[in-house]
This record gives C-alpha cells, structure tokens and sequence, in this order.
C-alpha cells in the first residue's frame, strides 16, 4: 500500500465512523456508568394534614431517614380528590424554615414597637410556663378573668377546640380569631337568608354556571385545593363545560382563566347583584316553583329590585353597560344548575352584609339550594362529645362581661367576632384595660387594616405571650415566646371548612419527631390548666391528657385508631340533597327573601332598623375613606395564591414564583391601569409611593391592562420586618395604609374602600 | 406530555411539586435579578389587549422533549441526548459548561449551575452529595459549571418499567402527578390508545413556537 | 525581494516595563480566571438569559483577528505581491498567538474548564452536528497549519511556504466561517440565524486583521527604532478599506434582509432597541464610518498617522460588532408565545460587567501580548531595517 492508498483508507474510514456517529445509531458511548447506590434510606408515607391555609387539605408526607422530602395529596380525601395546592409543597419549607424558634424566650430589652431588639433570652418550658402560670392565676383570683384576651390565628380544629374549652374554663369571653378579617360578610349574608351563620358550600360536581362577585376562586378560595380539581372538572371532565363569569375590578387570575371578566367599579356588587335580578324577574326567568314553595317575603323582594334597580340606572354605578348585565342575568339563569358566589373583593365592605345577602338571594331565584350543582349545606363530623367544662363563679362572672371586640353589642349585633375592633379597645381600655393576652399563631399586626394601631395597642398590653413556630411581626412585641409545633410535628384532628357538603375529617400526626423543643399548642394547653388547678384542671381531665390522647379521644367515634393512623380521612355519609324542610332556621322555615332573623335582632338591639329595606338585601352605596380629589384612587389588596397564611412568607419556592400574573418574585408591585399610568407620566418599572390619609409605602409600579382605571391593587404577603432570610424587607404590605371601618352588622374588618393617590417615588 | 390550558389554574403546583421531587435548588432575590433562578418546570403569563379587552394566558412550560432537538444538535460533548423512549437526557459528567444549549434552546428550558452545590439552597442533602457517585441520575452531583433542566422524571418512569407499571397510567412525572386541576397527561404518543393520543384527538392543539419545527413534544391544548 | 529577519533587541528599560506589566495583567486574569473556577460562574456577569459573556466574545474576537491576516498569504504566493514578505512572519505569529489566545479564552468560558478536553475527542466522543465540535476541528487545523506556514518562513523554503501559506489560508478561512456558523446556525435566536454569518464573520476578520496589523506594525517598528515604511502601510490600508466596504455591504444586507420580512422584531431591537446605542455609536460610527472617512479623506487618507488611527478605530469598532452581536443578540426575549410575556421570562436581559469578568478579559489581551512580546524577542520576525523612507 503507498502513501495515496493509506490516505485515501484512512480518510474514508474515518469519514464513514463520523458519519455513522452523525446518522445517530445507538452510541454504545452513552451508556452510563453504573450508579452507586446511597445506603438505602428508610422511606416511609405518613397521612396527615396541611395547615398553610384554613382549607387543612388533607396529604400524606413521605419520610426519608427521618426527615420529610416529599408531600402530596391524599387519594382518600374526596374534598379535593386527593389533590393539594402548592402551597401544601412548601410545607417541606415550613417545617424546615431556618428562621423557627426552638426554645421559650423572654424578652428583656423593655421598650416594645417597630425597630427596636426585643434582646430575648432563652428560658425553660417550665419557667416560661411558670411565669406564665402565676399571671393566669392571679387574674383569677382577683375574679378578673375577662381581662384575659386570646388571639386565635390559623389553628387546626383540634387547636381551637383547646383554645375554646380553656376561654370557657378560665372565664374569659375574649377570644379573638382571625374570621374578622376574612369574611364575615359571608356568613351573615348567608344567615339572613337561610339562618346559617357560616360560610358557604358548593356542589362544584354539577354546576353549569358560575358567577363570581369578587371571588378569586382559583387563588384565596376555601378550600383552595378543592377548587383547584373542581375547575378541571368543571371545564373539561364532564360533558357540559361550566361557563365562568368573574366580577372584579382586577383582572385577578381567576378572571383570566375565566370565559368573561367584568370590571366593576369597585363595592357597588350588591348593585350590580339587585340589577341582575330584575332582570331575571321582569323577564320571568326566575324558578317560579321553588320561590313559591320554598321562599318567604318574595313580594317585598320583587318590588325593591323592580322598583329601584334596572339595569340602565345600575350601569351608571356599577360602570357597566346595561347590554351585559341583561346578557349575563339571561345566560345565569337560563343555564342550571347555576350559582353565584362571593368573595371578599365584594363583600368586604360597609353594607357588605346587605350585598352579601343580595348575591346569595339570587341562587334562590334561580332555584340552586340545596340541589345538584348548586348551594350545599357543610354537614358537621360528629366527634365524641368533650364533656361540658366546668365553670366556676369566677369563669361564669367572666364569661358575662362585655367583651372586648363588642361582638353581639349594639354597635355589631350579628358579629361572632371583631377582630379588627380590638387595638382600639386595648388603647381606649374599654369596656375595660386588658391586662394579659396570648396569641396563638396569629399575627394581625400584618393581616389587619390599620397595623399601624395594632402596634401601639400590643405595646400597651402589659403581658404578652405569644405561640407560634418562629417570631413572627406579633411576636416581636410579646413579652414571652413559646416555640410551637409546626402542622407536621404535632397530633390533631381537621375539617374542611364549608366545601364539600359531605363532612370531611382529617387527622395529624407527627410526620417528624417534633423540632427541638418545640411544643404542639394542645399540649401547652393541658400543661397551662394542670398548672392552673382548681376547675381549668378539672376542665381539662378525662379527654385524652396530651396530645395524642386528646386526638383519640375525640376521634374515637369515628373508626378504629389504626386504621384511622394509616388512612388519615374519615369520610362521613354522601350528601343529601333537597333537606327541604330541615335546613332552613328562619321564622318561615324557608329561604326569606325579607329576613325574620335580621328584623327579630335589629328591633331587638338598639332599635336601628328605620324600615323594611333594612331586612331586605339592598345596595348602601359606597362610603370611602378620603376625599377623591386629594386621593383619586381606590385600593384593592388581594391575596395571591402563594401568600402563605401562617403569619411568615420565609419560603424561597413560595416567594420566586410569587406573583405568576405579573411574572416575578420577592416583591410586591403595584398594580395601576397603563392608560392611568400614563396620564400621571408614571413609568413602568418605577417606585412610587401609593399614599392614604393614614400611611404611606413605596413600591415598584406595574402598568396593567387588566386594572379598573381608578383602582390600584397591591398584593398582599410581603413587607415582613420581624425575621427570615427570605422576606424580611421585601416588599410592603397594603394593610398599612389601609384605613379601619366595619360592616356594622358582623363586624367584617373593610379592607377595600380606602382612597389613596399614587406619586412618584 | 399534553397539558389542557383550559383545565389549568395557574396555580403553580407543578413548578411546586418538581421542585420538591428533583430537589432543584430554590432562588433568592439576587438571583432573580440576574436571572439565575433554576426552574426546571415555569409557569409564564402572556398578555394581550387592551383594558377592558385584555387576555393574559398562563402557560406551563417543562422541558419540551423535542424530537427535533436544537440543544442536543448543538453539544459538542454528547452530554445531553435523546434515549429511545424520547425523553432527552442531561449527563453531568460529560458536560462541559459551553451554554451552547442554552443558547440554543427555543424555550428557555436549561439553567446554568453557577453555584458550587454546597453554596446552593436545597430543601434536603441529596443522597450522595459526595463527588464519588457520578452519573446522571437519581439527584446526582450538581456541580457548578453545568447545564440542568427537566428530565420528565425518568428516574420515576425506569422504576415503574422495572416494575412492570403502566407509564402514564400508574406512572408520571410529579408535575402531572401533582396538578390539582389534572390539567398534565403524560404518556406513550405512539400509542393510539393512551390518554396523551386521545386528548390529542379530542380538540385542536397547539405547540410552542412550532414554526421553528423542533417538534415539541409538550402539546398545549388552548382555552 | 530577499529581505533579512532579525530578533528584537530587547534590552531597553521599555521592554521591561512592558513585558511586565503584560505579564503582570496576565498573571491577574489568571488568578481571576481561578477565582471564577473555585467560585464558579456566579462571579461573572452571565444569567440563564445571556449564558455567554466576556470570553466567548473575545474568542469570536481574537479568532477574527487570527483568521483575517492569512490573506497576506494569498496575496504574497499567489498574486505574487512581494510588497508584504517583510511583515508576513510578525503577521503569521500573530495569526498563531492569536488562535491560541482564542482558544484559551474558550477554555475559560466554559462552566468546567478542565473538561476540555472533550472537545477534541473529534468524531469519539463529541456530537459533529454541533458547530463548537466541528470549529474544535477546524481550530486545531488552522493552528496546527499556521505553525507549521510559520516554521515553513523560518526555513526559508518557498515552495513549503506556498503551500502552507495557503493550506492555512484555506483553514483560516473555514475556520472563521465556522465560528460565524456558531451563531448563524442558531434558529432559536432570531437576531443571529442568518446564511450570511459565516460571510460577515470572514469580511469582519480580514478588516479587523489586517487594521490590527496596521496598528501593530506601527507600533512595533516605532519601538523597535524600524521605519516603517510607507507604501506598506498604506496599502494595507487600502486593503482595509475594501474590506470594510465588504464589512459594511454585509452587515446592511443581514439587518435589511431580517427587517424585510414580516418577523421583524428581534430586528428592530438590535436596529432600535435598548442596546442599538452600542451598534451606532460604536460598530457603525466609530469603527466604520469615521475610518472611512478618514480613509477616503484626500489628505488624511494618504498619511500614515490617518491609517494607523482609522485602523486602530476599526480594531475597536469590530471588537463591539462581536460584543453587541453576542450580547445584545442574547439579550432579546424569546417569544414563546404570541403577547407580552410578563414579568421576568419577557424582560430584556442584562449583562453586567464584573470586576472578576473584566479582569479576565484584560488578561486575555495581555497574554497575547506578552507571548507577542516574547516571539520577537525570541524569534526572527521582523524585518530588518534596509533603511527604507
């Protein structure tokens, strides 16, 4: 072979190995190299429940070598079908959080407030209990009970029961939740109605129509997860597609992923509601044969909403033209089953409880109680009875007392509770000074309007102890913390809030040992009343004594504990429907379009009823906090769906992804209309300062397309100060502008109708 | 994989979920500016229109799995290929840290490891963190200076083969496992029979930027 | 023409100076090189939007400037032009030098640099659809050829250097095409896909190449106490004008021909956008169109110091033609689907400069330099003076 022959060899054949490399045959050199096996770790699946939001869905966690790494849904939880929300993921991030607390402390720097090292210093669990303890009982003892005030933030059902059974025992009639920050509205709404004071469920199964009144169905929703899989269904599981008009000055998520939104000017739903009825009433498109057997004072109804609310004059207040109020009306009530729902965007509101009332008044009309696909009624588990507590002279003296949030006075005669109302009882000291409060998991310094007060009202307490799993902005001005559990250290049971119909059980157990020294809140609560003696210790006996016992003393009705250990939901019997004569408590027994249960209470109360429109649902108008001319904008704060609800954000996969419709994390923006923007020569991406008569905050602007033109949105979730790597200084919280204001009926803290104007910052 | 974007809540459990099951590392503030966050499944919101008239679309985007790969094309060190069943497979002990992938990548579906894994926040050690256990799979050693993106999963699907499941029936990647609206189908696009097929079938789809012609195998069926 | 070639005479306190300091920027981009190493990629300016940054752009860079002056090669032995033998050896070192400084800053670029090797594993390990294995080819090749074009001048032996000449030559320009290929291949990113890349690439290499030389070779005679020698420079200045015709003549085919068709977005944003200041300002204005007005001008045109400055502007400008062809090419949201993208997937990426990153880059230059500085030290490269004009 010459030269040329060897050349011409080697080039071909390298040629054609690279060319058989190109044509892409499988390529012995991908095969990989063996992988070396880690020591099998011990992997296990525990069935418990989340508590990120109230919805407490229920999950199982897997386990590896002791530390959890995976969460998902329970397959046997029907409220969701075994689906959970994203924020049941982080979970992993709440229990692992670097910034929780391990040990009890004690404050020792005197000076409380914003800015200022409270200096802690560890103690023992029985010093802290200790301390604790002597305060307890001298406020016993001096038959001051009722100057004791509970928070009560997100707790699981088991929590709250403690929580509840120890105001009782102790005498106290203080305890405070965070409902009166929520929805409140809701509820009275619903009772005026129907005589339920509570929230509202949903047959999602079968429901053709949905028409949403400021609900972010598919972000701050209860229970979220439910929603979540129902929405899938309802969109493409079944062979009518559910039909989705949502009404919201903000083009919300769930409006996006809607068939229509409609942007209404922000608090005139109940309007807009009143409108849509008269549409279908004149046109006779309502369900003549259930609003004759089974509703009351219809005529009075029917005159108002004929009377007063057509939808030419409505469109004028709502800003919406009256061609898609008649269409809407006409699509709602010709597709069944329908239903119309709200949200806190509608209701949150003075008058809210009249719009409330007025949105649910329009399933009536459209015969959707009680029925497939429309309104259902949360049927309660039945857990073994806690015997009653014992009260003593002391406790029943406390029990009577005025409370402090003047829930049930005249001021707010239907209220369950007034959250909001308490930095001014705490600073005015009425209807009397407050000498010690416990906060457990809550942290309204942040999620209540007006922070600014709670913050001085919290300084003037003399003794705070706050429980939580780490320092939240509440905690740092506590005299003393405890360290408590997280959901998946600690034994307790769980419901679904009003969902599902059917009722819904959930257990907790501990996926890991519990933390450190961390303690679950029923736990510190037997340890408070044993400690307290007399009948608090007696109170607290024979239901479990700890924990777990407590857990299965309550659940023991509902199966056997092994099997309720390894299934975790206990499901009770198929919904029924159609309870006709069985779930209304009004004078009437029926729907009342003219509330029996509102006129019974307000002639009661300090005689503020003027008039029938007072107990039929009806449009108030809209009063705002500031001048327009000075302040041209309306504030809506909402809740995004990674808004954790525990009182911290100090969660990195929560907070990268925090805002999806906008695209960004770790911050919080402000959301205005770009043709607003505009005039105001405010550029996108720029800081501004969003300004009430009360506060003022800066953040970057967003210019939107999907913003009412006179309202700005901030999300809510950010602008924590207290601690955590993660969210300490990011970001501002809308509620601290906000200014305060009730729905006087329930009591609802308004978070919506605070004007603000918008300058560069 | 096919995911039904009228069944899709925006909701983010999926971006979620692959975060908790690959134990991809989470971001800060400081990288998000710098665009250094890893997600290996995003969620990103289009607008269109104007105020009343605005649409925004919220689309899930992983891997797309193309069969007309730009990224495998273009490494020059065979660190990422496409296996036999289609899923297109990132080895870390070849890569070479080039980016031309990313680069290449119609999708924005590749991140750049700039960190050393142990500067990095992972919500748990993975088992080995040690440099001794190369190879690319399950949560092997991340080290800077290579390229990471979604996998669809394999390592769930080659244990539910070895194990004789059904893939995508009894076997899916978390994303699909975890979407609370069921809007994710995942499964065998040759199969006629599978639900991937029949959702294909059921409405007209669509697939992102399909004019570049990678044939993506993440179909989107709209709203 | 027989002309002689000497060492440099290198004893002079600027020399020292020089090769120090050199060495010392060197020795900086090195131990930054190292840092990024330890620390990763976290140190240079680069994110998931614009994965390539300083170093990639040097390599197109220096490569281009390696690549251009081969084409003295094609002049000398084949269209017999004798003018150029003087500098032919200080050229092709350069052409050396250079291809192996852009190769070493391709090492640095990569997120594991001690895995390089992998990139010559041609056709065994490596996929030869990817462009960057394909130019690990074509690189080696062209190194290899111009060394040994180099030994084949030091030998004296014309037929050798002939061939060689334009073996290198040939892998010069197959080279540079291919690295224009790296980007013109790139569906994905709208502003690079291109037929014409690896063209623009060549035409940019030969004007920035041969407008380097111009620099280099005035600079070095002057040092050298050589006289440069008239004629020389302004021919090559002339070369360089034609090329920045071509230059210009292509680029304006490239943008009109991506800004004609209805797709024209990622355009307008590298004509319009954010970042087009750095296009005007610097690739247009200052690296073309000032030169060739200095080089068209009656008087300035024909004066030496005007080559020299509009070559050395040329030499700038086409540095920022490869710096705002990478970054800002990568800096143009992707569209994955029809709208405004919100929030961080649709937002223009940014590429800050870090200290760490542009200590490097400065490194880079330096040790080009130096090993420049060494070679004719230690080489016979540059002409001897036979006292010229």
């Amino acid at each position: 072979m010459n030269r040329r022959t060897f050349l011409k060899v080697s080039v071909v054949t390298g040629a054609a190995i690279g060319a058989g490399q190109m044509i892409g045959q499988p390529n012995a050199l991908s095969a990989l190299p063996v992988q070396k096996k880690s020591p099998a770790a011990e992997e296990k699946w525990v069935a418990t429940s989340c508590l990120n939001c109230p919805a407490c869905c229920a999950i199982r966690v897997k386990t590896a070598n002791e530390r959890a790494i995976r969460i998902t849904g329970n397959p046997l939880s029907l409220t969701s079908e075994g689906k959970i929300c994203p924020r049941a993921h982080i979970g992993l991030q709440v229990l692992y959080d670097p910034g929780r607390i391990y040990s009890p402390l004690k404050r020792t720097n005197r000076e409380k407030g914003k800015g200022s090292d409270p200096k802690w210093t560890p103690l023992s669990w029985d010093q802290a209990l200790g301390e604790m303890n002597q305060r307890l009982k001298s406020l016993r003892e001096s038959d001051q009970p009722h100057k004791l005030l509970l928070f009560s933030g997100l707790n699981t059902a088991s929590s709250r029961d403690m929580i509840d059974r120890f105001a009782g025992a102790f005498g106290t009639p203080n305890l405070v939740s965070e409902n009166g920050l929520d929805a409140e509205t809701e509820k009275s709404g619903n009772w005026m109605a129907d005589g339920h004071y509570g929230d509202t469920a949903y047959d999602l199964d079968h429901t053709n129509y949905i028409l949403a009144f400021g609900a972010d169905l598919l972000e701050s929703s209860r229970p979220l997860s439910r929603f979540l899989r129902k929405w899938g269904k309802l969109r493409r599981e079944k062979p009518n597609r559910t039909k989705v008009v949502v009404i919201n000055p903000r083009y919300s998520l769930t409006a996006a992923k809607s068939d229509e939104w409609v942007p209404i000017h922000p608090g005139t739903d109940a309007a807009l509601a009143m409108a849509i009825a008269h549409v279908i009433l004149s046109e006779n498109l309502h369900d003549a044969a259930y609003v004759n057997s089974r509703t009351a004072g219809f005529d009075a109804y029917k005159r108002l909403v004929l009377g007063q609310y057509n939808p030419e004059a409505v469109s004028k207040v709502t800003g919406i033209p009256p061609e898609s109020i008649k269409r809407i009306a006409r699509e709602y009530a010709q597709t069944k089953p329908a239903i119309a729902l709200r949200g806190k965007e509608s209701i949150a509101w003075p008058g809210g409880s009249y719009a409330s009332y007025a949105i649910f008044c329009l399933n009536a009309l459209v015969g959707s109680i009680d029925v497939p696909g429309g309104i259902v009624y949360q049927e309660k588990p039945e857990f073994k009875d806690m015997p009653r507590w014992v009260e003593d002279a002391v406790a029943g003296r406390g029990k009577n007392q005025t409370p402090l949030d003047l829930h049930g006075t005249n001021q707010f005669p239907l209220a369950e509770v007034v959250t909001n109302r308490i930095p001014e009882s705490l600073l005015e000291g009425v209807p009397y000074p407050t000498e010690m409060a416990i906060g457990f998991n809550s942290n309204f310094n942040m999620s209540a309007p007006g922070a600014e007060r709670w913050d001085r009202a919290l300084k003037k307490l003399p003794y705070y102890v706050h429980i939580s799993p780490f320092i939240s902005e509440m905690a740092l001005n506590a005299d003393l913390v405890l360290p408590s559990t997280t959901y998946l250290e600690e034994w307790g049971y769980d419901h679904s809030p009003a969902g599902a119909g059917f009722a819904e059980v959930k257990l907790k157990q501990p996926v890991v040992a519990s933390q450190g020294g961390a303690r679950s809140i029923t736990d510190i609560i037997f340890d408070l009343s044993k400690r307290l003696q007399g009948t608090v210790a007696q109170s607290f006996l024979n239901i479990g004594d700890h924990s777990e016992g407590f857990v299965k003393f309550r659940t023991e009705t509902l199966m056997p504990w092994k099997e309720w250990v390894g299934k975790g939901v206990w499901r009770g019997k198929a919904y029924e429907y159609k309870k006709e004569k069985r779930i209304f408590n009004t004078p009437s027994k029926k729907f009342e379009f003219y509330s029996g249960n509102l006129k019974a209470i307000l002639t009661k109360k300090g005689n503020r009823a003027k008039g029938d429109l007072d107990f039929l649902p009806h449009y108030q108008g809209v009063k705002f906090l500031g001048e327009k001319e000075k302040y041209p904008f309306i504030l809506l704060p909402y809740k995004p769906l990674m808004a954790m609800e525990n009182g911290s954000q100090n969660y990195p996969w929560a907070q990268e992804i925090f805002l999806p419709m906008q695209g960004i994390g770790w911050d919080t923006l402000v959301e205005m209309n770009s043709e607003t923007a505009g005039n105001l020569k405010l550029r996108d991406g720029s800081a501004v300062w969003v300004e009430s008569p009360f506060q003022k905050i800066k953040a970057r602007l967003k210019c939107s397309e999907g913003i009412h033109p006179q309202v700005v949105a901030i999300a809510c979730g950010q602008g924590h100060y207290a601690y955590g790597q993660w969210q300490k200084g990011l970001g501002v919280n809308p509620n601290d502008v906000i200014g305060v204001d009730y729905d006087d009926l329930s009591g609802q803290a308004v978070f919506f109708n605070t004007r603000v104007k918008v300058n560069k910052g | 994989m096919v995911i039904d974007l009228d069944k899709c809540t925006g909701c983010q459990a999926c971006t979620t979920a692959c975060k908790a099951e690959n134990n991809v590392p989470h971001g800060s503030p400081e990288e998000q500016q710098l665009r250094r966050e890893i997600h290996w499944n995003k969620v990103i919101a289009v607008t269109n229109g104007k105020y009343p008239r605005v649409r925004t679309e919220l689309i899930p985007m992983p891997c797309m799995h193309c069969d007309h790969t730009p990224c495998v094309t273009v490494c020059p060190a065979k660190a990422t290929y496409r296996r036999d069943d289609g899923i297109i497979v990132q080895d870390f002990r070849r890569c070479i840290g080039c980016k031309y992938c990313i680069v290449a990548c119609p999708y924005g579906a590749r991140s750049f490891n700039v960190k050393e894994q142990e500067e990095k926040k992972y919500h748990r050690h993975d088992p080995p963190p040690d440099r001794k256990a190369w190879g690319p799979w399950p949560f092997p050693s991340r080290t800077h200076g290579v390229v990471e993106k979604c996998t669809f999963c394999f390592h769930r699907i080659d244990q539910g083969v070895k194990e004789g499941k059904q893939i995508g029936k009894d076997v899916v990647p978390a994303c699909v496992e975890d979407c609370p609206a069921n809007a994710r189908t995942f499964g065998d696009l040759d199969d006629a029979k599978s639900d991937v097929s029949r959702l294909l079938s059921s409405r007209g789809w669509i697939r992102l930027r399909e004019e570049l012609a990678t044939k993506p195998k993440v179909y989107y069926l709209p709203g | 023409m027989n002309v002689t070639f000497s060492k440099m005479e290198s004893k002079s306190r600027g020399f020292f100076i020089l090769t120090a300091t050199l060495g010392a920027l060197s020795l900086a981009g090195f131990i930054s090189f190292m840092i990024s190493y330890i620390q990763g990629h976290q140190v240079l300016g680069g994110g998931n939007v614009i994965p390539w940054g300083m170093p990639i752009v040097l390599a197109i860079y220096l490569i281009g400037l390696s690549a251009g002056l081969h084409i003295l090669a094609f002049f000398i032995h084949i269209l017999g032009r004798k003018e150029w033998i003087p500098i032919i050896r200080m050229a092709v070192f350069m052409a050396v030098i250079l291809i192996f400084g852009a190769m070493v800053s391709i090492a640095l670029d990569l997120g594991r640099p001690e895995k390089f090797w992998r990139l010559f594993m041609f056709f065994y390990l490596n996929n030869m659809t990817s462009m960057f294995a394909i130019n690990a080819i074509f690189y080696s090749c062209y190194l290899a050829a111009a060394s040994i074009y180099l030994m084949t001048l030091f030998a004296g032996n014309e037929r050798l250097s002939k061939i060689m000449g334009m073996v290198a030559f040939c892998w010069a320009m197959l080279t540079h095409g291919g690295t224009g290929l790296i980007f013109g291949l790139i569906d994905a990113r709208e502003p690079w896909f291109s037929a014409l890349k690896p063209f623009e690439f060549i035409m940019a290499a030969l004007t920035s190449s041969l407008a380097l030389l111009v620099v280099v070779m005035f600079v070095t005679f002057h040092f050298t106490r050589r006289q440069s020698r008239k004629e020389l420079v302004i021919s090559l200045g002339k070369l360089v004008t034609g090329f920045l015709l071509g230059l210009i003549l292509l680029i304006a085919i490239n943008e009109l021909s991506h800004v004609y068709k209805p797709g024209r977005e990622a355009s307008l944003f590298m004509l319009a956008g954010p970042f087009s200041w750095q296009f005007w300002g610097f690739q247009i204005f200052l690296g073309e169109v000032i030169p060739l007005f200095i080089l068209f001008h009656p008087r300035l045109g024909k004066t030496m110091k005007g080559v020299v400055t509009a070559s050395a502007l040329v030499v700038i400008g086409v540095f920022f033609e490869r710096y705002y062809l990478v970054i800002a090419g990568l800096a143009y949201p992707q569209s994955y689907f029809p709208g405004k993208i919100e929030g961080i997937y649709g937002a223009v990426g940014s590429f800050p400069l870090t200290a760490t990153e542009a200590v490097m880059s400065v490194g880079i230059f330096a040790f080009v330099g130096f090993l420049f500085i060494l070679g004719l030290k230690h080489l016979e490269l540059l002409p001897v003076d036979e006292g010229g004009e």
